[in-house]
């Protein structure tokens, strides 16, 4: 069953990263980029990350592909034009991808894993045990995070203005 | 020690996920490199973020460790924030200029 789960949405996200990267217009890219999302939230859930799978679906699949999606509909028709001026460019970046993934896979090939921890799987990855971890050992990063966003959004606001001079 | 994750009696390999996880980042990475409009390259960059979650929870499920997951959730804010500030520079160079595509923001070019 659980193998069956894998190999549909696995295939569903290699899919959706394949549209990322074919279509041409931009709201086609960015539904793919949902389908992506979408499913990888479905793996996450198969490797028991519960909270992560619910943070993923609101905050990406919603709020950030929400925003691209604004940003489409506010530039208007994509004006990508047909022929690059750079024609090696496809050509050399094909090797680097067959070049970067066979990398990856041999990597993968001799890979070892530790011994497993041995946590309590029943509570593995629920809100609480996040929030534990959160708000207990890594308090300092996580109100990092919150001054971060607040930076982004000062600083998304700062770039957005209208000149009145 | 071998990768087998137990998940609902069924046995998978945590190798099939790191696969995956690797093969989404090398699409990401072909994005960026291959197509010129910066909103897909942006897409492209939100895809690779995507691809390194995939591999944290992986190795937060295989080590029966949460911290990956709490990394995962760090690495969702800053790719909140990156798409934010990115989106709005973008929204700001097209009010000023009319792009072609990304290769007419040439000016620093030596």
């Amino acid at each position: 069953m659980a193998i069956a789960v894998f190999i549909v949405f696995g295939l569903l996200a290699i899919a959706g990263g394949i549209g990322v990267i074919t279509f041409h217009q931009p709201i086609r890219s960015v539904l793919s980029l949902v389908v992506v999302m979408l499913s990888l939230s479905v793996l996450f859930l198969l490797l028991s990350a519960q909270f992560v799978f619910v943070v993923q679906i609101i905050v990406y699949a919603g709020a950030v592909m929400v925003l691209f999606l604004f940003v489409i509909a506010l530039l208007g028709p994509a004006r990508e034009s047909a022929r690059g001026r750079l024609r090696f460019q496809t050509g050399l970046s094909a090797l680097f991808a067959i070049a970067f993934f066979g990398l990856l896979y041999a990597m993968l090939q001799g890979v070892q894993y530790r011994q497993p921890d041995h946590t309590d799987m029943n509570v593995f990855g629920t809100v609480q045990s996040i929030a534990v971890g959160l708000f207990t050992t890594y308090l300092y990063p996580f109100e990092l995070t919150s001054v971060l966003l607040l930076v982004a959004a000062i600083g998304a606001i700062y770039l957005s203005r209208r000149d009145e001079s | 020690m071998s990768g087998t994750l137990d998940i609902g009696g069924s046995q998978l390999d945590a190798s099939w996920f790191l696969l995956l996880a690797a093969a989404l980042f090398t699409l990401g990475a072909v994005g960026v490199l291959v197509r010129r409009n910066p909103l897909i390259i942006l897409i492209s960059i939100e895809l690779m973020l995507n691809a390194v979650n995939l591999t944290l929870v992986t190795f937060s499920r295989q080590l029966e460790n949460l911290e990956g997951q709490l990394f995962a959730l760090m690495t969702m804010t800053v790719a909140a924030a990156e798409a934010v500030v990115g989106l709005a520079i973008l929204v700001d160079i097209f009010r000023v200029r009319d792009l072609e595509d990304i290769d007419d923001l040439s000016e620093l070019k030596g």
